[in-house]
């Protein structure tokens, strides 16, 4: 059954054509990748799935339900999360208290200023902690992270989120082969209990995810398969080269 | 070290009446009072990232709402205020009625500024309004209300403003030993406000605040709703703006439209950033103490005070981003802890130093544009 599904949506800016009549579902409980060229639409289809840009045509349904004009935090609240591509780790908290903003069931401000964290969030922020491997720099600000710990951590404040989606934006954007491989790692643990959906450009990354990979072109769903068939796929060769155009021109 | 110096600065302040010649006991308190409008500033922009240029406003909906009271008691009973006499206003207002009753006053005190904050809030951050666009939204509404009350002068004594207080609650005001009782408990709303705003800070709450100012967004998309936080910042600002507007209306005997327009919202915002706005204790000390200096250099110069002031603060600005207490807070940090912390918190100064610069030539534009206009 799909959990998320995207009907003919559309997303144009000034009349370019971000999205363009796309079509995708997500089935329940499985990691997920998308992968594509820069300026595929990858990061605009999160951010509709997400309600920071809104379809201009079509619907985003999840759960059965249509959330295209639903609030961005009503949305979380549905149970989709999302990793941002630049780590967007709140810089003057405790790593600590970044996972318990991200942990936190209550979300409204009254609640907040009576009650703190309960014994159940407080046990799963050091779960958390042991999961991503910051429990040693659990007091640290979030600032002094280095980049690939603070991907870890915006990781970790997403999962705290315990949506049942979790959207991955190139979490593994300026990481080294060793911190790559490590979120690869991660990833595949966190696929038991959530569906994940990564997007990312990285192939060598995706390839470590053994996982159904859909590839984007200019705003629509391009072709689906394993990664190892794609990957010596002539024509997505031929647009992660840039060379359609020059095809489309010959032809 | 840091609860040391607080204790100090506590005891100094609490003793004050005892060696304090009378003429600074009655600046002391005035600027007291003037310490929760700080605190607030401090609350709403250091914490939470909002920059308002209208405290006035809340200040003097809070001012006026005492002041209207204490100008009804002071009026022999069956007479109008003076000033309504003056303008031929022959009945008193239907909303002039109610302040009649001392009760009444001062929950208008707690609840005016309070609706009005929370009301413009709502209005401003449901929008997504943020940045410099607050500032100018609370400047231009100030004006406009310090506009209207030199406007309406029948019903609100216009330029003068509300004076010639007596009694309040049956003390005389003017009695021996008011001014030395009313310090202490101008002292005591502080710190209950000081201890307030601590204990918000340390909640989930302040942490969140803290998290939308680095990362609304980021917030957001956790599931919180980041307008409903900000509006109940800044609700809190406008409240404690509202007690320092009534406390300080009865500290100087007189409220009027040139005690809450722009140029005194603009001075707040400038002695917050002076002390520190991400300290609650830089933000008093900022106010107490600048405010303190300016009276002194002002009567010691006073042809030339207001260029020593431009220039102290354009050099504390260039050396001290984070203010006063944003320079020496490393500096206590270095007693206590391990190399490491000193190291990072002196990166993320430098990191902040951009911002806090952009919105200090907001500041300076700010007081230009007042200063020009108020010549023409």
């Amino acid at each position: 059954m799909s959990l998320l599904k995207l009907e003919n949506v559309t997303v144009s800016f000034d009349g370019f054509k971000a999205l363009d009549d796309f079509n995708f579902s997500v089935d329940k409980g499985a990691i997920r990748v998308v992968i594509g060229p820069n300026g595929a639409g990858k990061s605009t289809m999160c951010d509709t799935v997400i309600g920071k840009v809104r379809p201009t045509l079509g619907k985003v349904i999840y759960n059965d339900k249509d959330i295209s004009k639903t609030a961005e935090h009503a949305i979380v609240r549905q149970g989709i999360c999302r990793k941002f591509q630049t780590p967007g780790v709140l810089e003057n908290l405790s790593v600590e208290d970044n996972l318990a903003v991200g942990v936190r069931k209550r979300k409204g401000w009254w609640a907040n200023v009576r009650s703190s964290l309960n014994k159940e969030e407080s046990n799963k922020v050091t779960e958390i902690l042991e999961l991503v491997g910051l429990s040693d720099k659990r007091d640290m600000l979030a600032s002094q992270l280095a980049h690939g710990e603070k991907q870890w951590l915006e990781i970790g404040m997403v999962v705290a989120a315990d949506p049942e989606l979790l959207l991955l934006d190139e979490p593994t954007a300026g990481m080294t082969a060793q911190e790559t491989e490590k979120t690869a790692r991660l990833i595949s643990r966190l696929a038991g209990q959530h569906t994940v959906l990564v997007i990312d450009h990285d192939m060598s990354f995706v390839e470590l995810l053994n996982a159904p990979v859909s590839v984007m072109h200019q705003g629509k769903l391009f072709k689906e398969g394993s990664i190892q068939d794609l990957r010596d796929d002539p024509e997505v060769i031929e647009i992660y080269l840039g060379r359609s155009k020059d095809k489309a021109h010959h032809a | 070290m840091k609860r040391i110096l607080l204790a100090l600065l506590f005891a100094a302040l609490i003793f004050g009446p005892f060696y304090l010649s009378n003429y600074n006991l009655i600046l002391v308190g005035r600027f007291l009072a003037l310490a929760l409008v700080a605190m607030g500033i401090s609350f709403i922009w250091g914490m939470t990232g909002i920059l308002s240029l209208g405290q006035g406003l809340f200040f003097g909906v809070g001012g006026y709402a005492l002041a209207m009271h204490l100008k009804l008691v002071s009026t022999p009973q069956g007479e109008l205020p003076d000033f309504m006499f003056y303008n031929g206003v022959e009945i008193l207002p239907w909303w002039w009625q109610p302040f009649h009753n001392p009760i009444f006053a001062i929950a208008m005190v707690l609840f005016l500024p309070t609706l009005a904050s929370a009301a413009l809030g709502w209005l401003m951050f449901r929008r997504r309004i943020t940045g410099v666009y607050v500032s100018l939204i609370t400047q231009a509404l100030v004006l406009a209300f310090a506009t209207l009350l030199i406007g309406s002068q029948g019903v609100t004594s216009g330029t003068n403003g509300i004076t010639d207080y007596k009694t309040f609650l049956g003390i005389d005001l003017r009695a021996d030993g008011f001014q030395r009782n009313f310090y202490w408990f101008t002292l005591a709303i502080v710190v209950i406000g000081y201890v307030g705003i601590k204990l918000l800070l340390r909640s989930h709450f302040g942490k969140l605040l803290v998290a939308i100012r680095d990362g609304e967004n980021r917030v957001r998309f956790l599931g919180y709703d980041p307008a409903s936080y900000k509006i109940a910042a800044f609700a809190i600002g406008g409240l404690l703006a509202g007690v320092s507007g009534a406390l300080f209306a009865v500290h100087v005997g007189t409220i009027s439209p040139a005690m809450i327009g722009v140029i005194p919202s603009i001075e707040f915002v400038v002695w917050v950033a002076l002390g520190g706005r991400e300290s609650l204790g830089g933000a008093v000390l900022g106010i107490v103490a600048g405010n303190f200096i300016k009276d002194r250099v002002s009567s010691a110069y006073p042809d030339a005070w207001l260029y020593i002031m431009g220039i102290v603060f354009i050099l504390i600005v260039l050396v001290m981003p984070k203010g006063v207490a944003g320079f020496v807070k490393p500096l206590l940090e270095r007693f206590k802890r391990t190399k490491p912390v000193v190291i990072s918190s002196q990166v993320s100064s430098i990191t902040s130093t951009n911002k806090g610069h952009k919105e200090i030539s907001t500041i300076t534009s700010s007081i230009i544009s007042s200063q020009v206009g108020g010549e023409q």
